[in-house]
């Protein structure tokens, strides 16, 4: 029952915090001065009626969150003919509104791209794990020695480095032997298959690099700091007292316990990976949500910034719900609060 | 409750992220990219380059285009250029050369345009584009209020085919600047567009929207990625020697440099001044360092319901303000050496045009320190500031983008200010906070920067009266009766000689009134790979432009 109820509260909070952000995204590029208008009218020649219709095609003829002329004119519900309640009608048909730059589908602009940003960081991401536990285990099981040290002084140093000065150094030393930009060798295509895929490859080598290079040293420290505060409870010793030797009781007893608080870390940082590549999709030009949510802020095109910051944000609740239910499920110590 | 928090915090630190990093300019269609002169002159032995390989010329650049629809595509003007033809094309800044038109005559009144339209030439689609096609794609324009270019045929009454190579344009009005409105208006085939409804117009995203009789044909675009365009055998000018363009995307300027020097792209589009001496000793790189209508100038604040203070009126204190600056630092500084110091708000670079006459303000600290004695303004209690006749000091509102070039720059200025006695501190603000300022010209000097049109008209219009309204250009708030007179007047005046005369006045009323003063005129700077390519035209400004571009080779 207690738990049930866990679950429940969980779920309404993280549908709460997406309408906090539904409504938060709306306003948060509106109450930034300037105006979106000036980047849609492009020269000062058109006629009156040309900007009119130009404003008039991207809703911004009318008030943003109240109408009171409206009000006067037709009392509440007139009051309600704003931008604020055409994006939510919107949005509630899943429209995330038409780019001002490109006029394309926000939708379609965001499905191009999430693919190329997912694709990108679950390979950076998986390798970071992967690696990043390992190290963090190795780091811990040899405490205090010299190799504990070199580990620790290789995660401090590249988790304090900036991504996109790592990623700017790993370009000047690879000096052309890999593609400096974009995804893929222009005219090709997913259809081309294999040829298509390998290329692809190639151009995943140095953002990836730089991915997983900075990325391990966070999982890794996590991972050592989790397995040293397990060796030194109270049921280790009672693990050795049994004489179960080091390596049994490593294994059984303190892996098990230190790999909690790793499934919260990867759940959350999973939440990021939408958004979570702007600076090395920058470096190096990868074509992705990153990019877009980069060259949309340059060219205040808000349909486009609401939208990626909406799956930005709805990947991130995401992520953190899945983390709650999964430490429920996996630590029985997990009551409600 | 901890969780939003913590949501908020991430989405405030994107936004912050994002903010910080978009200070860069997007090139948006200036249209002032100049072309060389000797366009006509057919490329050498074109046959002998495309007998094996194709020749692809791979360039970088940090933005394509935003779509493959002219009617609303406002960036990408070299490749829209290279797919489309126009009547008039520019040859040089300011200077222009027949396009698909060959000749064209204007009647005494200045009212009836005839054309002679160029024989034989074909859209990319195969469909004729003889008189009538051209008449149809001028009146489609202006039914369809293309929003990207319709603006520049509002004066056209009436436009008939008299027969397929006669042309006939009747005007509402005279004007002065014919051959630069017809460069902006591409010539469409009514075989893509006829059929389609003002809806269906704005909604065409496919390849075939860009279909044009120019030099090459758009065969591939991925949003972000690349673009490209393969020859046009049958351009009527001549055969491009270079088979294929492909146009990379790059998101920095330094990410390009690098691929440039890796071989990966042939020509970068710009390259940035801090990369020119490296590129410079790159013995298979050469850099073109050409001229520009990008102009940098201290606004100051000259709208007569403005909150700047009474003495920014004085002519005496504008002038004392000129004598502090010292351009030649802003030019070292910001340009690396790469930029001219700027007296008349037209640049050199835009031929005759520019007011050679006037004679720049020097940087003179004596000289401002004597015109303000002069005039009264005296350090009455011995800080450093001069004050007015009231009483209250010489002390101006001084603004800029937040960028660490300009915090270099507004330092310049605002220490040579200060040798004359008059306090500007700088503050740095993103752009848009400084724009959000203008509805009110809640500012006193303001420190910024554009690119001019090939035609001076457009630097005078933003010092009209009717643009200081909300949407309007006037970054000045400058309104100037004499100044309106001369604006309309060089509007109408056909004859170049009469227009040029009015255009060099105008530029020395403003010299005069000083709602900007003049700093710089940047050069145009960009890189190709020499071991590869040679023979790009480089008349002043733009190598990827239509007929530079046409011109250039690869090596064998």
């Amino acid at each position: 029952m207690q738990r049930s109820d866990y679950l429940i509260r969980k779920i309404i909070f993280a549908l709460a915090t997406l309408a906090a952000v539904v409504v938060f995204n709306f306003f948060l590029f509106r109450i930034l001065p300037g105006d979106p208008v000036k980047l849609i009218i492009h020269s000062p020649r058109m006629t009156a009626e040309a900007q009119e219709r130009i404003k008039s095609n991207f809703g911004l003829d009318k008030p943003v969150w109240f109408n009171q002329e409206g009000f006067q004119e037709e009392g509440i519900s007139g009051a309600f003919d704003t931008q604020f309640t055409a994006y939510l009608r919107e949005l509630t048909k899943g429209d995330l509104g038409v780019s001002f730059s490109t006029r394309k589908d926000v939708s379609e602009l965001i499905k191009e791209r999430i693919w190329r940003t997912v694709v990108l960081v679950v390979v950076g991401e998986l390798l970071a794990i992967f690696i990043g536990v390992i190290l963090g285990m190795v780091a811990a099981w040899r405490r205090g020695t010299s190799l504990d040290t070199s580990i620790l002084l290789y995660g401090l140093f590249t988790w304090a480095m900036p991504t996109f000065f790592f990623g700017i150094i790993l370009l000047i030393i690879s000096g052309g032997r890999f593609p400096i930009g974009g995804m893929v060798t222009p005219g090709l295509k997913p259809d081309d298959g294999l040829v298509y895929w390998q290329d692809v490859g190639r151009h995943l080598i140095l953002p990836t690099l730089t991915l997983t290079i900075l990325y391990l040293s966070e999982y890794m420290l996590i991972m050592r700091s989790s397995v040293v505060e397990v060796l030194s409870e109270d049921y280790i010793l009672t693990a050795k007292a049994k004489g179960l030797n080091a390596f049994q009781t490593f294994r059984d007893h303190a892996l098990k316990n230190a790999m909690l608080p790793m499934v919260t870390i990867i759940a959350l940082t999973l939440g990021y990976t939408v958004g979570g590549a702007i600076q090395v999709e920058t470096v190096f030009s990868w074509p992705g949500i990153g990019r877009l949510m980069f060259d949309a802020v340059q060219k205040r095109d808000y349909p486009v910034l609401q939208g990626t910051f909406l799956i930005l944000a709805v990947s991130v609740i995401i992520a953190n719900l899945i983390a709650d239910l999964l430490y429920a499920a996996l630590d029985p110590r997990v009551k409600p609060d | 409750m901890k969780k939003l928090m913590t949501l908020l915090a991430l989405l405030m630190t994107i936004s912050l992220i994002l903010s910080a990093c978009g200070g860069g300019n997007a090139t948006e269609a200036p249209a002032e990219a100049p072309i060389d002169n000797s366009v006509d002159a057919p490329a050498e032995a074109p046959a002998e380059a495309t007998a094996g390989e194709p020749v692809t010329l791979n360039v970088g650049t940090t933005y394509i285009w935003d779509t493959a629809n002219p009617t609303f595509g406002w960036y990408g003007y070299t490749i829209r250029y290279m797919i489309y033809d126009t009547l008039v094309e520019e040859q040089g800044i300011s200077n222009f050369q027949p396009g698909l038109a060959e000749s064209w005559e204007v009647s005494d009144d200045g009212l009836v345009w005839t054309f002679k339209i160029r024989e034989g030439v074909k859209f990319h689609d195969g469909t004729p584009c003889d008189a009538n096609a051209v008449a149809w794609s001028l009146n489609w324009t202006l039914e369809q209020d293309v929003e990207t270019f319709a603006f520049y045929l509002y004066n056209f009454d009436e436009i008939v085919a008299l027969d397929d190579t006669t042309l006939q344009v009747t005007l509402s009005n005279p004007v002065g600047n014919m051959e630069y409105l017809l460069m902006y208006v591409w010539i469409l085939p009514e075989s893509v567009w006829g059929d389609l409804t003002s809806e269906q117009i704005g909604e065409f995203e496919d390849v075939a929207a860009a279909t044009g009789t120019g030099p090459y044909i758009l065969t591939d675009w991925s949003e972000g990625e690349y673009l490209i365009l393969e020859a046009n055998k049958d351009y009527w000018r001549t055969t491009p020697a270079i088979d294929k363009i492909i146009y990379h995307e790059y998101a920095t300027e330094d990410a390009m440099v690098q691929a440039l020097q890796a071989g990966e792209i042939d020509v970068v589009d710009t390259a940035p001044s801090t990369a020119i001496q490296t590129l410079q000793d790159d013995p298979n790189v050469e850099v073109p360092i050409m001229g520009s209508t990008t102009i940098d100038e201290l606004i100051i604040n000259s709208y007569e319901d403005g909150t700047q203070p009474a003495s920014l009126w004085d002519p005496a204190v504008r002038l004392a303000i000129a004598y502090g600056i010292d351009k030649q630092q802003i030019v070292n500084v910001a340009y690396l050496g790469y930029a001219d110091t700027l007296g008349p708000v037209v640049p050199a670079s835009m031929g005759d045009w520019h007011n050679s006459d006037i004679v720049d303000i020097p940087f003179d600290v004596a000289e401002g320190n004597r015109v303000l004695d002069e005039a009264g303004y005296m350090d009455s209690d011995g800080d450093g500031v001069r004050e007015f006749s009231d009483g209250s000091p010489l002390e101006y509102r001084f603004y800029g983008t937040d960028s660490a070039t300009n915090a270099r720059i507004l330092e310049i200025i605002a220490d040579g200010l200060k040798q004359v006695g008059i306090s500007a501190s700088p503050t740095l603000m993103d752009e848009d906070s400084l724009i959000a300022l203008y509805p009110a010209f809640d500012f006193d000097m303001i420190y910024w920067g554009w690119g001019l049109d090939p035609d001076p008209d457009f630097a005078m219009l933003i010092f009209t009266c009717d643009q200081r309204v909300e949407g309007g250009w006037s970054d000045s708030g400058y309104c100037d009766q004499d100044f309106e007179d001369m604006y309309i007047e060089q509007g109408i005046t056909v004859d170049h000689e009469a227009r040029r005369a009015l255009i060099w006045k105008m530029q020395e009323k403003l010299f005069n009134d000083r709602p900007y003063i003049l700093l710089t005129n940047a050069k145009n700077i960009q890189a190709y790979r020499s071991d590869r390519f040679t023979g790009f035209g480089l008349e002043p400004g733009d190598i990827l432009w239509k007929a530079a571009l046409l011109q250039a080779k690869p090596i064998q």
